[in-house]
């Protein structure tokens, strides 16, 4: 009853007039309950309020804090995953899921990322890339650097949609190119490499542009790399994009370790 | 015996490895993953690769994979008990390391499992080792020893019964009904004469025996036995005699009047019908019109409705407490629980048009998948196997090789030589309309094409292409493009041989400078092999870059028969070490289905080779590309 009166007053009235009689009447009513009900009300506001912003807090502090390992199939990824982890060799076969792990960074602040390992076989990179991605704070593109002359185009396709799909990111991530396997001798440098990507990707961008649109029209335009008129070029990217070589077997094999140095500087930098 | 043994986790860490040979065992074991595991035929456990057999088990409550080789010429029956073994004793004795979320554990521990593999084997190889022959028994431990002398002595007469007996054992069911056949059989015997004494001896002694029989069989099985079989006996002399309805032995005591349905006809005239039957029988409805199609649709599904919706009330209070006890708490998810949910799964996938055996492989490789796997707190089990379903299809029409054509015609001009399309396929499935819109698509991006009618067969074939060039022409016409001819058409007329058309147009194309030569092929049918040979021949003499099956997507079960069938003409007759086989597919018609899309998983399931291109209608523009995410959530939308 009085909170229909008080109502009917607050539209005849103000903003700040309406709120008064509103509280009053609310104040009332508190008064009249039970103060163990009224109590119990509160505090399991207070336990849903610290729910809220606990899950809020945690999901701000995962996210964000990943880095992804990706890359064509056989490029190892899986190999370096193992050696930056524990420095030790291990036999490895083509991944069917991703493998993930907390990697304490060598700087001065130790922090700690967590080195996520996706699969790079055809059918299944682009479903563990859509996964992971909102999470991702860096992104290591894995390139096989001695058979990198036959699978150019392979490398350049996958490159452009990881590329495109990080654009689409809020926070667009770090990128690093590792250029992997060089201690086999017919490796190809990181500059040859990445000259050898831009041209490609050169002309990728107006193929994948010119292809028949999907199914469902739906979809917005394919973003473009790079500036339309001129050459592609890594620098045109909004994304930061670095290149180094590493050897994830190292020059003795199994039993030396890798030659991984650089990659842990960046992920020290990045960190 | 054993080639090797791995056991190495999903995410791919070999966790340990036996070899018993030199070889590695990665490169059998990533040809496993790859045809296998990763293209969802997990539904058997075996695969042979070159000359080895693999034999495999996941675990996917820890995320593990068991693998065995073994050479192809070998039976050996102990590995499927030997990899459930050294499963159980492997997971019990590291239970720590491989139960952890991150992959440090797997890395750190290390895993020593050496000696108890070789126990393993030992104690397989041992069971599995042919057993010594069985000793005969010797006379006194048989039972014909226990029996009494007495019982075994015969008089003269006596003696054939005896064989008679046994011999009768084996036919002992037919014994009563063919009672008045053996004394039929006996008056031929007589009447040829043969003087076979034991035989004489069995037939004359058979009454006797017949009525021995029925006294037993009459003491198990009561008295309605009694008349049927002394009818039998009576009906015998009387054979020659006006036939009579046949009465069976133990057809029990049925009146043979009351079974006569059949209406007194004269002279076997049809009776004439009430008019009201008439129209049933037309099928008309009561105003004499047709009855709308949609309204006897519409009587179905209310039917089936209603069948169904007993059936879900029963089971919804049942069901409401196993989904409750479901959802909280992790438990692992075993076959029984399962085997609801995918037969409704497989239903639903035949329903949108997958065909048959591709659905139940499909789900038989996510229970593969799925077994013993541990569930999160709050997914049921529904929710999870469409999820990995889900998974599992878009897996499936994910191309396993690139999809980029533009890319490859651009490698090909910096060669300087044309590239070459092949469309091949079975009559009616769109062809020739897709040949034009994949070349006005070509045109637009600026490449010239030179059309090659290979269709020497059908009437109007190479009129249709002259038609279709003569519009490109006009939308693309030389002025346009500095004097250079866009779009022609080769064509040699009618009855001609389609490969040798098809290697002068190449040959054509390569001095005139075209970037693209499509070559259209007669459609045939995959049972027709003069044809298939025919085109194989095509394939193999002109070697294109691509060859493209059109297959039209309201296809169903046929779909796995055409492209099996066109995949194996083109391998057979190759002459080559690897033949070309089909590289991509072409799906038409695809605004006539809605959402039954199930075609393209078919396809791409049978031939592993990506969807190119996705026809959409029957004009230029009505060409796209296959989005997998949208084709899945038309599937498995309810």
């Amino acid at each position: 009853m009085a909170s229909a009166d008080s109502r009917r007053m607050a539209n005849g009235g103000s903003v700040g007039g309406a709120f008064q009689p509103h509280l009053d009447s609310l104040r009332q009513e508190l008064q009249q309950r039970d103060p163990t009900l009224l109590s119990a009300v509160v505090a399991l506001l207070a336990v849903l309020l610290t729910l809220v912003f606990w899950k809020f807090i945690r999901s701000r502090r995962s996210s964000q804090r990943a880095v992804l390992l990706v890359g064509l199939c056989d490029s190892g990824k899986t190999l370096l995953f193992v050696r930056l982890l524990t420095g030790l060799y291990r036999d490895t076969q083509t991944s069917i899921t991703d493998s993930s792990a907390v990697y304490r960074v060598n700087n001065t602040r130790a922090t700690s990322l967590t080195l996520i390992d996706l699969p790079g076989h055809e059918s299944l990179r682009l479903q563990f890339l859509e996964r992971f991605k909102a999470s991702a704070r860096a992104v290591v593109f894995v390139v096989d650097s001695a058979a990198f002359q036959r699978e150019v185009k392979d490398v350049a396709e996958f490159l452009y949609q990881v590329l495109i799909d990080s654009m689409s990111l809020k926070n667009t991530p770090s990128f690093l190119i590792a250029c992997n396997k060089q201690d086999i001798t017919m490796a190809k440098s990181a500059k040859l490499i990445q000259q050898q990507l831009e041209k490609e990707l050169n002309t990728l961008r107006v193929t994948r542009s010119a292809a028949p649109s999907t199914l469902d029209s739906s979809s917005t335009a394919p973003a473009q790399l790079g500036k339309k008129g001129k050459e592609f070029e890594f620098s045109q990217l909004p994304l930061k994009v670095e290149f180094l070589e590493c050897s994830a077997k190292g020059g003795r094999g199994d039993a030396g370790s890798a030659d991984i140095q650089d990659l842990e500087k960046w992920l020290a930098k990045i960190a | 015996m054993l080639d090797f043994f791995t056991i190495f986790s999903k995410g791919g860490l070999v966790l340990w490895c036996f070899q018993g040979v030199s070889d590695s065992c990665t490169g059998p074991v990533n040809a496993l993953i790859r045809s296998v595991l990763l293209q969802e035929r997990g539904g058997n456990n075996s695969f042979t690769h070159e000359a080895l057999t693999l034999k495999y088990k996941l675990d996917n409550q820890f995320e593990l994979v068991f693998v065995v080789g073994f050479q192809k010429i070998l039976t050996l029956t102990y590995v499927d008990k030997l990899i459930d073994d050294v499963h159980r004793l492997f997971r019990d004795k590291y239970r720590t390391e491989i139960q952890q979320q991150s992959a440090l554990s797997l890395l750190n521990g290390t895993f020593d499992f050496q000696n108890d593999f070789l126990r393993l084997l030992r104690e397989a190889e041992e069971s599995s080792k042919i057993r010594a022959p069985t000793t005969m028994k010797k006379f006194e431990d048989s039972e014909k020893a226990k029996k009494p002398v007495r019982s075994m002595i015969e008089t003269r007469g006596e003696k054939p019964k005896e064989k008679a007996k046994n011999s009768k054992k084996k036919g002992a069911k037919k014994e009563s009904s063919d009672g008045s056949l053996a004394t039929s059989k006996a008056v031929p015997a007589e009447k040829s004469g043969l003087p076979v004494g034991p035989e004489h001896g069995v037939e004359l002694s058979k009454e006797e025996l017949i009525r021995r029989k029925r006294e037993e069989f009459i003491q198990k099985h009561g008295r309605g036995l009694e008349k049927s079989s002394k009818s039998t006996k009576s009906d015998a002399p009387k054979e020659k005699g006006k036939k009579a309805p046949r009465v069976w032995a133990l057809g029990g005591c049925a009146n043979k009047e009351v079974l006569d349905y059949s209406t007194p006809t004269t002279n076997g005239a049809p009776e004439v019908a009430p008019p009201e039957d008439i129209n049933l029988i037309r099928g008309t409805g009561p105003g004499g019109q047709l009855q709308d199609l949609d309204c006897s649709s519409s009587d179905d599904e209310v039917t089936t409705q209603n069948a169904t919706k007993p059936s879900a009330t029963k089971g919804t209070l049942g069901g409401m407490f196993g989904m409750l006890k479901g959802l909280v708490g992790s438990k692992s998810l075993s076959r029984e629980d399962m085997e609801s949910v995918l037969d409704k799964m497989r239903d639903h996938l035949i329903a949108k048009n997958v065909a048959a055996d591709i659905a139940v492989q499909l789900c038989e490789s996510v229970a593969n998948k799925l077994e013993g796997k541990v569930m999160g707190t709050f997914s049921t089990v529904t929710s999870t196997v469409k999820q990995a379903l889900q998974e599992s299809l878009v897996q499936i029409l994910q191309p396993q090789r690139r999809v980029d054509m533009l890319r490859d015609i651009m490698d090909a001009q910096r060669h300087q030589r044309p590239y070459v399309v092949t469309f091949c396929g079975v009559n009616g499935v769109g062809k020739s309309t897709n040949l034009a819109k994949i070349s006005f698509w070509l045109l637009e991006n600026g490449f010239s094409v030179l059309i090659a009618a290979c269709d020497t067969f059908r009437a109007g074939a190479v009129e249709q292409l002259r038609t279709h060039t003569r519009r490109l022409s006009a939308l693309h016409p030389p002025e346009n493009h500095g004097g250079r001819t866009m779009v022609q058409l080769f064509e040699k007329g009618y009855g001609k041989d389609a490969a040798g058309i098809a290697m002068e147009a190449i040959a054509f194309a390569r001095n005139q400078g075209f970037d693209v030569v499509l070559v259209d092929t007669a459609g045939r049918m995959q049972d027709n092999a003069p044809l298939m040979t025919a085109l194989a021949k095509l394939i193999t003499v002109n070697t294109p870059d691509l060859v493209l099956f059109v297959g039209e997507a309201l296809v169903g079960n046929e779909a796995v028969d055409q492209l099996v069938k066109f995949n194996r003409a083109l391998a057979d007759h190759s002459m080559a070490q690897t033949p070309r086989l089909i590289d991509g597919i072409v799906l038409t018609k695809f605004d006539t289905i809605d959402d039954k899309v199930g075609a393209a998983i078919s396809m791409t399931y049978i031939t592993s080779k990506p969807i190119v291109f996705v026809g959409t209608g029957q004009t230029y523009c009505d060409l796209r590309s296959l989005n997998a995410k949208a084709v899945v959530a038309a599937l498995m939308k309810a």
